[in-house]
């Protein structure tokens, strides 16, 4: 599983919306962000009353929008009305593609109340901000957040777990790779392996007195005795590599 | 800080300037802790005396990321996390989200009909068990406590054979992509008809408990009212829509699932208060086991209830040690799941809170590429910014508690 996913490659699309197949589920507009509240008044007054949802879209690499704003609206009257008459109301998405270097895009929250959290979430979580919101603050994350963790380029366990990989991925991939992401993370890993396998060759090899000491304490702190990054970076990771190679 | 004068800015960015107030007026904050906040909701109120004259409700002490954890897993595995949303009805989250991947592979009208009927009886059966926890929680913060029991026994027998159909009791990830995991187990329905002989003898027991009684009379009517246009402003969906005189359920409006070949009715009511949405989900409940008797009736004729195409349903198990097909077949889905052709979808589904909406891309991938949930909660836990205003803050529990809010959902 990847820890942050790469933009499409060949077979996949990079903008998916554009090879849509033929679902009509909705009334389709694409519009730029000096448009969009315009068209939203203009569906507004054209009977859709409801703004069912405001979402976004991350396609790294697409240009010029890198992002999109979804808006979802509805056809629904503002009085009481029974289900004969409000019928299969007519639903509409509007695309509001969003560049990466001018992430803003005008503020719908005079217009729908409702669109104050939704516009929050994707400030929050996309880093795209909204013109003329009231209250334009995180809402899902901590206030004193870095980054914005719904970006496709936003590592899935976050910037600051990523660097420590989890133990059994390390033990398949990284290190039989002979491969180690960075040198702190590659002792910690060497000596879990040898503990692992009950040898004690990545633990203070020729000083034996780190050796015992390491010994004593199965879960040890690094030594001074530990291999240095730049050892373990040439050193054969797989010791069974290493015996049947003459 | 020795000054009294605080920007507004400064304290936490709740806006709501804590010092240097001149007038009667104080801040209270509720929650997250507080247990009448049906999960980990904050409200940063002022109050001056007992009204309040400002709530600021505070999110996002339950998020979890669900959204991008579902962008990282295969297609089939991201309705794992899509369960935990509105953990209260995971069938609900999981049913949508994959009407919505259907829809993106063609296959949505391949489904077999056993398959439709059974999604209709779990998601019915979700609504029962949901507003049970809304009814018995909702009772509490009352002080009605007897209705707590009555109301989580309904809900211990629709989790028992929930238990009996997936093998999890609160997530069964019982619905999969084509069909179901598995058919209806050997004595699922004579529990089912058990339940059914209880059910309505169990509602008129809640109705006389908790319908008539005084006390919660005098708490809930004319407390929390919604006009039908700020329903609308406020993107209120389901029972809070509803109690307001508007019918909107996704079931009439766009049924999923042969919803239409069942006879129902949309409980309605005009006043807009939080006694309207008890009475609204009191009349859902009793609307839905109509739904479960009609679909009951179908359940006797057996039939396939997964699509037969093994690329996206797993083949038999039995066949996978005979057929070098099926194995490969088995393989290819556990190792490396399936492909959805590129493009984009808005599916809904009528949950026990309301218009549940899945928005899901593909870029042709084995993962989705975004899952956008349209979680009907957060919409309708918004509107408490507007209705608490003027009320005393001895009510705040009420309105909540008749907002009905999941905060697996809210937070996600």
């Amino acid at each position: 599983m990847p820890s942050s996913q790469a933009p499409p490659a060949g077979h996949t699309a990079l903008d998916p919306t554009a090879v849509r197949p033929d679902i009509a589920d909705a009334r389709i507009v694409r519009v730029t962000p000096r448009e969009v509240r315009a068209t939203l008044e203009r569906l507004r007054a054209e009977g859709f009353t409801m703004l069912l949802d405001i979402g976004a879209v991350d396609y790294p690499g697409r240009e010029p929008a890198r992002f999109d704003v979804v808006y979802h609206l509805m056809q629904l009257p503002l009085q009481p009305a029974s289900v004969e008459a409000i019928g299969a109301p007519e639903r509409a998405r509007v695309l509001c593609g969003v560049a990466e270097d001018a992430a803003s895009v005008p503020s719908v929250a005079d217009l729908w109340p409702s669109a104050d959290w939704a516009e929050r979430e994707i400030f929050d979580l996309y880093g795209i901000a909204f013109d003329g919101h009231p209250d334009l603050r995180r809402i899902q994350m901590p206030d004193d957040w870095e980054g914005y963790p719904l970006r496709k380029d936003y590592p899935l366990r976050g910037p600051a777990r990523e660097r420590t990989p989890r133990p059994s991925f390390a033990l398949k991939s990284n290190v039989a790779a002979g491969t180690p992401a960075s040198g702190k993370t590659a002792a910690a890993l060497q000596r879990q392996i040898a503990q692992a396998r009950g040898r004690s060759e990545f633990h203070g090899a020729g000083d034996p007195a780190a050796a015992a000491q390491s010994a004593k304490q199965p879960g040890g702190t690094l030594t001074a005795g530990d291999a240095k990054p730049e050892q373990l970076a040439q050193q054969p990771v797989n010791t069974k590599t290493e015996k049947n190679t003459p | 800080m020795t000054t009294a004068s605080v920007a507004p800015e400064s304290d936490g960015g709740y806006n709501v300037d804590v010092v240097g107030r001149t007038d009667n007026s104080m801040v209270l904050s509720m929650g997250p802790q507080h247990p009448s906040t049906h999960g980990v909701l904050q409200i940063i109120t002022e109050i001056e005396g007992e009204i309040v004259t400002k709530a600021s409700p505070e999110i996002g002490y339950l998020h979890t990321g669900i959204e991008k954890s579902a962008e990282n897993l295969f297609w089939s595995q991201a309705s794992t996390v899509i369960e935990r949303m509105d953990y209260l009805s995971p069938l609900t989250n999981a049913l949508c989200y994959y009407l919505a991947v259907e829809k993106l592979l063609g296959i949505d009208a391949q489904i077999p009909v056993r398959a439709q009927r059974i999604r209709v009886l779990v998601s019915e059966l979700s609504r029962i068990a949901s507003h049970c926890v809304w009814l018995g929680t909702g009772g509490i913060d009352l002080g009605a406590l007897t209705g707590f029991f009555y109301a989580f026994d309904v809900r211990e027998r629709i989790l028992d054979m929930f238990e009996m159909s997936g093998g999890a009791r609160m997530h069964p990830n019982y619905i999969r992509i084509g069909g179901l995991a598995q058919d209806l187990p050997a004595g699922f329905l004579e529990r089912l008809d058990a339940f059914i002989e209880m059910f309505e003898p169990r509602m008129r027991d809640i109705r006389r408990l908790l319908q008539k009684n005084p006390i919660l009379q005098d708490r809930m009517v004319d407390i929390g009212i919604i006009s039908p246009e700020d329903a609308v402003a406020w993107s209120l969906t389901g029972p809070c829509l509803r109690a307001t005189g508007i019918a909107y359920d996704v079931r009439k409006a766009t049924p999923y699932s042969g919803y239409e070949r069942y006879a129902f009715d949309v409980p309605v009511r005009t006043e807009g208060d939080a006694y309207a949405r008890f009475l609204v989900r009191l009349d859902e409940m009793d609307e839905a086991m109509r739904i479960i008797k009609q679909v009951r009736k179908e359940l006797d004729e057996p039939g396939p209830w997964q699509i037969p195409d093994t690329k996206f349903a797993p083949p038999p198990k039995e066949t996978i040690a005979l057929s070098m097909e099926a194995l490969i077949h088995h393989f290819k889905l556990v190792s490396e799941s399936f492909r959805v052709p590129a493009g984009d979808v808005y599916q809904a589904v009528e949950g026990p809170r309301g218009e549940l909406g899945y928005y899901v891309v593909s870029n042709g991938d084995n993962r989705p590429w975004r899952v956008r949930t349209r979680p009907p909660s957060l919409y309708n836990l918004q509107v408490l910014k507007k209705i608490a205003l003027g009320e005393l803050i001895a009510d705040m529990v009420v309105m909540i508690g008749s907002l009905d809010p999941v905060f697996g959902e809210v937070d996600r």
